[in-house]
């Protein structure tokens, strides 16, 4: 027979496991909001500058006009993984999902014969990544404010010009979960050496009826212009990440919650089972006691 | 009027009506105004001034970036940009934007001299 206390104990600590979660989740319920205005506020800059990118690029005519750094480099032997994890756990499958992903996309370019160096946002993936034989280059955590953010997104971006100029990487793309709404969160790649022709290609057909004059010329902009684009969407995926995670554990939170819930009841269940039993017991023992006499 | 619309990488700063707006481009100021041709330009470091009717109305000071003007719309994507008449020549160097760029003197306007010596006033 189960002890008394042992259940009352038991049910006790998942009172406070719950408290917990409850708590977590409602934080993550905050931040999220916090997180999804960034993300939504961010978006006009950055949808800016890439239709001013690709007016640019779609204005030139021979893509061998335009720099390396846009088109990417004939033969690429090493590709960049940028990879968006969270810096703390409980938050259901979001890194492990990305890691998985981020494990299958690194076999693909190595059976094309490319390498893959790493670069990880985060403390989980930075300690995930520690264990493999990968090569990684850097690691940035403790994106825990705003500005913080902004200037890990900025060393990033000078980093891999860095890397690109002197010949380490040929290819950058990033992974990051995309915030789909609050209980779908999906791992997505997204280049940025070469740049991603989806959106462009959208975006030329739009501007077609605008010739726009450009000063200074056009190599000088595309310069400054570059750059900024890495910026843009590193920061961009760093808090589309960041919204995903404050989802993420949102989710998982409610769920441990209620999983509580129900543990707590199933236990108090069998524990006013148990102490009715005992009662029972003691009673039969009472009465035959007092036949005996 | 023509829509002027401000925005930094982290936010949409402002947008309104204006009738004119000088803006410091990469090759010379310009003035953005309704029905200029279609125009991408970089923005050098200075300062962004607001008109009606041959007024100053409002001042700022840009580090830099890019403004694409279209038609009836001019958008503008700075880095940083402060409004002059929070600063003035004594408390500038409290200000977020000075200590940011201190140093970067290879500039063509710092933020130093736009705020002791505004071009437009």
């Amino acid at each position: 027979m189960p002890n008394l206390k042992e259940l009352k104990n038991r049910i006790s600590s998942v009172k406070s496991t719950r408290k917990i979660t409850s708590a977590m989740k409602m934080v993550a319920a905050s931040k999220l909001r916090r997180a999804q205005d960034l993300a939504e506020s961010s978006r006009v800059y950055a949808d800016s500058l890439s239709f001013i990118l690709s007016s640019l690029a779609g204005n030139t005519k021979n893509s061998s006009d335009l720099p390396e750094i846009l088109t990417g480099r004939e033969n690429s032997k090493i590709s960049l993984l940028i990879i968006n994890s969270s810096d703390r756990g409980l938050c259901g499958g979001f890194n492990s999902n990305l890691f998985r992903n981020a494990k299958n996309w690194i076999s693909e370019q190595q059976e094309k014969g490319k390498s893959v160096k790493i670069i990880t946002v985060g403390k989980k993936a930075s300690s995930f990544y520690r264990k493999t034989d990968l090569d990684v280059i850097a690691n940035f955590d403790d994106l825990n404010s705003n500005d913080k953010q902004l200037q890990v997104s900025e060393e990033i971006k000078n980093k891999i010009m860095e890397l690109f100029e002197n010949n380490e990487i040929d290819e950058v793309s990033i992974l990051f979960n995309k915030f789909v709404s609050v209980i779908a969160q999906e791992p997505t790649y997204q280049s940025l050496i070469p740049l991603s022709n989806d959106e462009a290609d959208e975006e030329v057909t739009d501007t077609s009826n605008a010739v726009f004059e450009f000063e200074p010329d056009k190599n000088e902009l595309l310069e400054y212009l570059v750059p900024r684009n890495f910026l843009t969407q590193i920061y961009r995926s760093v808090l589309e990440s960041s919204a995903s995670e404050h989802a993420a554990r949102m989710t998982s939170m409610d769920n441990a919650t209620r999983n509580a819930g129900d543990m707590i009841d199933g236990l108090t269940l069998t524990y006013n089972r148990t102490r009715q039993a005992f009662i029972t017991k003691e009673l039969i023992e009472i009465i035959s006691g007092a036949e005996a006499v | 009027m023509i829509n002027l619309k401000v925005v930094s990488p982290q936010k949409v700063i402002f947008e309104k009506e204006v009738e004119m707006a000088v803006l410091p481009g990469a090759e010379g100021d310009f003035a953005a105004m309704p029905n200029h041709s279609p125009f991408i330009s970089s923005l050098r470091p200075g300062q962004m001034v607001i008109m009606s009717a041959n007024k100053v109305d409002e001042s700022f000071f840009v580090s830099g970036g890019l403004v694409m003007l279209k038609e009836k719309v001019c958008e503008v994507l700075v880095d940083q940009i402060e409004s002059l008449s929070d600063v003035n020549s004594s408390n500038y160097q409290q200000s977020k934007t000075f200590q940011e760029l201190e140093g970067n003197d290879t500039a063509l306007g710092t933020f130093e001299q736009v705020v002791n010596n505004p071009p437009y006033k």
